[in-house]
């Protein structure tokens, strides 16, 4: 009996591993996402560009140079932005303290565009020829500003085109640097591609063929300038001896050649932003409505937590609903439209009847650009004032240089204070009791949503979009491209064109001073200036142990009038750009994994 | 409850018994660098905060380590691991050198660099005159061809011996800088020989003083003279 036990045992057993195991185990994974679910679908496609689009280096209201592209956790605080180490700004940094860089190594990201290039010839027969040409054209953007985001910090950095197996051999996987040269080429090249295979227009927040060809006309003026500038300019080392940094002078007019033609390319595309007749309320207009300028935009949203602080932080505690401002606009942004007639021929301050009275006769841009002394926003004024003079005899001149305690001014502590019965300083400061109130006398306007109301002006709540390529933007990458290869009559036409949307007087005639300027005072706080100056190798000479000045008003009481005067910030920091800043140092933890990325960039 | 806490007892011993079983022999940063920085033309290259510094690269590592010089030209880092390094001096204001030596660190290890200075800073004087200090000096070049050209020159003021870029009073210091912005090789004898003034020095106190001449090169390093101690006295 028992031995019948166990032979029935032994042949159900046998029979049943045999009939009903391991026939059908080889099945597709049903807990994650295989190829065809991404590629086969234009929405899956969708998806996987959503994260790609949104780890894009694109230096927004939220980047901070010193710590990276930021989301959640503290990504509200706006004002640690390159403007305010560059003295368009003072702000929170104590110095330069973002010449190093933060370390940006977005090979995760490169790999996923990689990925993406590889896998969508493969899908032509779900997703058609055509829509798999434009999404490709889509990738080779999206790699080319990637590259860009790594080129314009290291200079060489290694060119992966195709997704690495992790189980290659070490030596494949440790690649070496490429030459700084080729990388631009690379950039240049995948944005030819971009062009090409892109069609005309796009969502909102995705690029089209122009959008490439604007990007390209950023990056190959940066390429050009390094070719240019950067060859007299430069710190020796062996990274610059074998050409994983620098560029030989002799191409620089080829990339300023690319430059200009790849502007061009823009034209009858787009135009300047010129929906209202009043210039200043069009100026304001232009960073807050859809605009025939804009060419990408990248978008924010409450409801899916990525909304910015722009307004929360750009103004004072006074006009919002919580929190601090900490970026204020320097007198020397202020006076790259001219000196303000604050002085008399004879030196001493002009007396003004109100604050607002400074702004009279100022250009439209400028007062768009920055709050000036009684301006208003959500029908409150910008009360600056410093102190109070009791009385005020001499020059501007003679009383900013004395010593701060034989100056008779009356200062306070905090906003509560009256002398004789008035407000000794603003609402809106300046103080240096802290950094909240401004140090300058200024406030910053662009992109500053004026109509929304105070109580719902707080921490991550605005969501204007950040204009990435815009084409005043490309007019000024297209001139400054003009005059560096000596065709000043088409430099003229492009810079006239933003000077008279801008409510300037047009230029008679033009120069590569007259178009740095006019670059600087049209892209003022939209984080291109710190480039600017790295590209045309003068931040070593600009920001030499600089120091930067604010306008002061004062109320003089026995006049009841209002002074301004010319002083230092009130923290007067010092900034310095160190030589080796031109270049960032390659990470070293990046080296630490992979040897061959050195020899690191000169100096470091 | 016994039961729990012998059972405790037991766990304790047996995580203590398990644990440490290997001690960490290797030795601790026991061995030591120093040396000078001798100036070709003489003594030691004077430097400053933020100047010149020793890089070494321990081979085997990919992260270079720095030791700053200190204000008389000397060095010293005694918290080294033993091992061999490559080491340069960089970063002060003198010919870049471009041998790397490499020397086997270990205790007491002494190296001398020698470099070559840009500008050598002559004949400093100083003399005051109320509370105003007028300091004079002859500059010159031992390398004159390719020399980076001359951007200002200044005096450092400062409370303490510790006096030189970075150490000193601003009001002093920065603002009574000459800027000159030329090549060595296009400056006449009488632009060689300069003269700064510190005014409105404040009674009754003591200062130490110095000249620097700040050039164009990588690092828009700066020549140092000797520090001299300053009393201004009560008026």
């Amino acid at each position: 009996m028992k031995k019948l036990h166990k032979l029935i045992i032994a042949i159900s057993v046998g029979v049943g591993t045999s009939v009903t195991s391991c026939q059908k185990l080889d099945i597709p994974p049903t807990n994650i996402f295989t190829p065809n679910i991404i590629y086969d679908s234009e929405a899956g496609v969708k998806s996987f560009l959503a994260t790609i689009y949104t780890n894009l280096p694109i230096e927004d209201f939220k980047y901070r140079p010193d710590q990276g592209f930021k989301t959640g956790g503290n990504d509200w605080e706006n004002f640690y932005n390159s403007a305010s180490v560059t003295g368009e700004e003072v702000g929170p940094f104590g110095g330069m303290d973002i010449g190093g860089g933060f370390g940006y190594w977005p090979y995760g990201d490169i790999r996923n565009v990689n990925t993406l290039i590889a896998e969508l010839p493969k899908h032509t027969a779900a997703l058609t020829q055509n829509t798999v040409n434009a999404l490709l054209g889509e990738a080779h953007f999206l790699r080319a500003y990637y590259y860009f985001g790594l080129a314009k910090r290291y200079g060489g950095v290694p060119i992966i085109k195709e997704p690495q197996d992790p189980a290659a051999p070490l030596s494949e996987l440790q690649v070496h640097r490429d030459k700084e040269e080729a990388t631009w080429d690379f950039i240049g090249a995948e944005l030819d591609l971009g062009y090409q295979m892109m069609p005309e227009t796009s969502d909102a927040g995705r690029a089209n063929k122009y959008a490439a060809a604007a990007l390209k006309s950023r990056v190959m003026l940066y390429a050009a300038c390094i070719a240019k500038y950067g060859s007299t300019n430069f710190v020796d080392g062996p990274a610059r001896a074998q050409g994983l940094v620098g560029i030989p002078g002799s191409k620089a007019n080829t990339y300023f050649q690319a430059a200009y033609d790849a502007a061009k390319l823009l034209d009858g595309h787009y135009s300047l932003y010129n929906a209202n007749s009043d210039k200043v309320q069009n100026y304001v207009d232009l960073f807050l409505k859809p605009s025939p300028e804009n060419i990408f935009i990248k978008q924010y949203s409450i409801a899916n937590h990525t909304a910015h602080s722009w307004d929360d932080t750009m103004s004072p505690r006074y006009f919002t609903a919580n929190a601090l401002s900490r970026s204020y606009p320097t007198l020397d942004l202020v006076q790259l439209w001219g000196n303000l007639s604050v002085t008399n021929d004879d030196g001493t301050p002009k007396r003004f009847n109100s604050r607002a009275e400074i702004m009279q006769g100022l250009e439209p841009r400028l007062l768009a650009t920055i709050y000036f002394p009684g301006a208003m926003l959500r029908g409150l004024m910008f009360d600056m004032q410093r102190g109070i003079y009791p009385s005020f005899s001499g020059t501007a001149a003679a009383e900013v240089a004395k010593q701060p305690n034989s100056r008779s001014y009356i200062l306070a502590g905090d906003t509560k204070t009256l002398y004789q019965g008035k407000q000794v300083i603003g609402f809106t400061g300046p103080w240096t009791g802290g950094d909240e109130l401004t140090r300058t006398g200024f406030y910053v306007r662009k992109y500053v949503d004026y109509n929304k109301p105070q109580a719902s002006v707080d921490l991550n709540r605005s969501e204007q979009p950040w204009i990435d390529l815009r084409y005043g933007e490309i007019l000024l990458n297209r001139a400054e491209a003009a005059v560096e290869l000596g065709n000043n009559g088409d430099a003229l036409t492009s810079i006239n064109l933003l000077r008279s949307r801008a409510g300037a007087t047009p230029y008679g005639s033009i120069d590569l001073d007259k178009v740095r300027k006019e670059r600087r005072m049209e892209l003022a706080f939209e984080n291109q200036y710190y480039w600017d100056l790295k590209r045309w190798r003068i931040a070593d000479v600009v920001l030499d142990r600089a120091h930067f000045k604010g306008l002061m008003p004062y109320y003089v009481l026995n006049e009841n009038k209002y002074i301004f005067l010319a002083e230092p910030e009130l923290f007067n920091r010092e900034y310095t750009f160190q030589k080796q800043f031109y270049y960032e140092p390659i990470p070293g933890g990046e080296i630490g994994k992979n040897p061959n990325l050195l020899p690191n960039n000169p100096n470091y | 409850m016994k039961n729990l806490i012998g059972r405790i007892l037991v766990g304790i011993a047996i995580l203590a018994s398990s644990a440490c079983t290997k001690t960490d022999n290797y030795d601790g940063p026991n061995a030591s660098l120093q040396g000078n920085i001798l100036s070709s033309e003489g003594g030691n290259l004077l430097t400053s905060g933020g100047s010149t510094t020793i890089k070494l690269q321990q081979i085997g590592w990919t992260t270079p380590q720095t030791i700053p010089s200190k204000f008389d030209g000397t060095y010293e880092d005694s918290k080294l691991f033993k091992g061999g390094y490559k080491i340069v001096p960089t970063g002060g204001a003198f010919w870049p050198v471009t041998d790397t030596v490499t020397v086997n660190i270990d205790k007491g290890t002494k190296h001398d660099f020698t470099v070559t200075p840009y500008i050598v800073i002559k004949n400093f004087t100083h003399t005051l005159t109320g509370t105003t200090l007028t300091l004079t000096f002859d500059i010159d070049a031992p390398i004159i061809a390719g020399l980076p050209t001359i951007k200002d020159v200044q005096p450092y003021v400062n409370t303490t011996k510790l006096v030189g870029t970075g150490a000193s009073i601003r009001d002093f210091s920065d603002l009574n800088a000459k800027t000159i912005n030329k090549a060595f090789i296009d400056m006449s004898a009488a632009e060689k020989s300069i003269t700064l003034t510190v005014p409105n020095l404040i009674p009754g106190r003591t200062f130490f003083v110095r000249v620097g001449v700040r050039l164009s090169d990588s690092f828009n390093s700066s020549n140092f003279s000797e520090i001299v101690q300053v009393d201004i006295p009560k008026s």
